[in-house]
């Protein structure tokens, strides 16, 4: 079967495991919402439109989680997992909200380099076998105030976002020790700036929320 | 014994509401159940939901039908009657609520006051009478269906704006109360409109929040008007404050309101023995942290901890996130249910 069945909530759930990321509107398909469930380390794409075409989306955000992420299919068109079987949920966030809300032209080059957003730096990432674990090493070119404080703040930010271990003050590793560069990837821009990520993942977090803030009942 | 369920959604919560046995602790938000996905299940997205009765039935009733709660709240936003009085409007995208621009408050004083002559006739007021009537039809006495009709201090943060409102309360209390008299008419009207299209009962949103004013300012502005509701509106009422309120519960227990919906920054326990039998209560399972970003093991303790407490009703503490995932939704009847089972 390549289609959406007619499930309920309950049968969503039950049958794919709990949604462990909503995007509410997908900006490239009638604004529908799109979830990911996991059950059992697979991860299910799915969303309660009926919308006519709407299982060409999800099949393209399928393979966009694949190209994006590295992501492999399972056992059904919609059900994907990760090769090394790890659930990789922190970048599975950034992961999911590229593939829906991205489009292939917006999507990062293939190099694993970057602008730093903080100073004049250009952040670049290698990546080695290092015996059963893949590295990556993160360096800075250019000239700026103080690189050693920047590669310490971005490096912070690779395990925060990446959920990657830090193993000394330039190389990190996914917690799998496996090779993801799709991931690496998409978890370099968001490495740069930890303030200015959370501020978006608060504001993020607050739409929606009916509170005495949001309403504009504070008192300030 | 197994626990069995011996009545319909609709009577257990009547029940409930009146103080009489149930077969089991009814779960019931008064303030309203949607989020993304269920809108997209039955095609009806905010703000259009909002807005139009077709859409607005088809969307509440998701609660009964996908979630299991036993009440319908077909009244997802707190703006309807500000919309009809001719406030400013932001309405938002299907991800965000629809609010008031009370940065731009349409009136200024006293005299401005004025309740328009074809007020339940605006299409925002239409949208919810109008889902009320056709939930009816559709679900007879099987599930409650609940009202919901914004109090008078909501109304006037929004026709006023909250600074000025609030500024108003203490330059001149007596213009204040004639104020709060003016707008509970919309109150009253609005209520009415909706038990006379089949709602079984009224929630009452009126933001005195705790983090806003004291209890003593809700003895001293709402405690008679909220009296007054009870006695003159036609059918159970459940009053809505967010915040933290222990400090208003006693005085809000003598109202003769049936119930009230309390937020999750007051401990069950201690909300329980501060309304002392007085009023039943509705709540309060915690929205930002435990139901947008936990998961269903600790929706499940909160539920439990009500139920432990003698809450009457289990709910979420407010309108629920829109972004809220399923199975957190899904927990909170599971919970109830299994408690039930333990327990009766």
């Amino acid at each position: 079967m390549t289609t959406l069945e007619l499930l309920s909530a309950r049968e969503v759930v039950t049958r794919y495991g709990d949604c462990v990321e909503l995007v509410p509107m997908d900006p490239n398909f009638h604004d529908i919402s799109v979830g990911l469930y996991e059950r059992d380390g697979i991860s299910t794409v799915w969303t309660f439109s009926r919308r006519p075409s709407v299982d060409d989306r999800m099949r393209d955000i399928v393979d966009r989680l694949i190209k994006l992420g590295g992501m492999e299919i399972a056992d059904a068109w919609n059900r994907l997992r990760f090769t090394c079987g790890d659930l990789h949920t922190r970048p599975l966030k950034f992961l999911t909200t590229a593939a829906v809300e991205r489009t292939a032209e917006r999507d990062r080059p293939e190099e694993l380099q970057i602008k730093d957003s903080k100073s004049p730096l250009t952040i670049d990432m290698t990546g080695e076998q290092d015996g059963n674990r893949y590295v990556y090493r993160i360096s800075t070119t250019g000239e700026a105030k103080n690189p050693a404080l920047r590669l310490r703040a971005i490096i912070a930010g690779f395990v925060r976002y990446g959920e990657m271990e830090k193993l000394d003050d330039t190389t990190i590793t996914f917690s799998c020790g496996q090779r993801h560069d799709g991931l690496a990837r998409l978890i370099l821009p968001y490495s740069r700036n930890i303030s200015a990520v959370e501020d978006a993942l608060e504001a993020d977090a607050l739409r929606g929320q009916m509170t005495t803030s949001t309403l504009g009942f504070a008192s300030t | 014994m197994p626990y069995a369920e011996t009545m319909t959604s609709r009577e257990r919560v009547m029940n409930a509401l009146a103080g009489l046995p149930v077969d089991r602790t009814p779960v019931s938000n008064p303030t309203n159940v949607a989020t993304v996905e269920l809108m997209d299940m039955v095609d009806a997205p905010f703000p259009d939901a909002c807005r139009d009765p077709e859409l607005n039935a088809q969307l509440a009733a998701t609660s009964y039908t996908e979630l299991g709660f036993d009440s319908i709240q077909p009244y997802f936003t707190i703006i309807q009657e500000s919309s009809a009085l001719g406030c400013e409007m932001q309405w938002e995208q299907k991800d965000n609520w629809p609010t008031v621009r009370m940065a731009n408050p349409i009136w200024k004083g006293e005299a401005d006051v004025k309740i328009p002559a074809d007020f339940l006739e605006h299409r925002d007021m239409k949208s919810i009478t109008g889902a009320i009537e056709i939930l009816r039809k559709q679900f007879g006495d099987e599930v409650a269906i609940i009202g919901k009709s914004m109090g008078p201090w909501t109304l006037a943060y929004h026709v006023f704006g909250v600074e000025t409102f609030l500024l108003m309360t203490i330059d001149d209390p007596d213009m204040t109360m004639r104020i709060l008299d003016k707008l509970k008419v919309a109150t009253y009207l609005f209520a009415d409109a909706q038990i006379a299209a089949g709602a079984d009962a009224i929630c009452v949103p009126d933001h005195a929040t705790g983090d806003l004013v004291s209890g003593e300012y809700y003895k001293r502005f709402l405690q008679d008007i909220h009296t007054e509701m009870a006695e003159r509106i036609n059918a159970p009422l459940i009053l809505h404050i967010c915040g933290q309120t222990l400090d208003r519960m006693p005085y809000i227990a003598q109202t003769g309101m049936a119930a009230f919906h309390f937020d999750s920054r007051n401990d069950p326990q201690a909300a329980m023995d501060a309304v002392d039998g007085g009023i039943a209560l509705v709540g309060n399972i915690n929205n930002p942290e435990t139901l947008y970003s936990r998961g269903p093991n600790e929706v499940r303790k909160e539920v439990y901890a009500c139920l432990e407490a003698g809450v009457q009703m289990i709910a979420p503490e407010c309108a629920i996130p829109l972004q809220t995932k399923l199975q957190n939704l899904l927990a909170i009847p599971d919970a109830v249910k299994d408690w039930s089972a333990e327990r009766l």
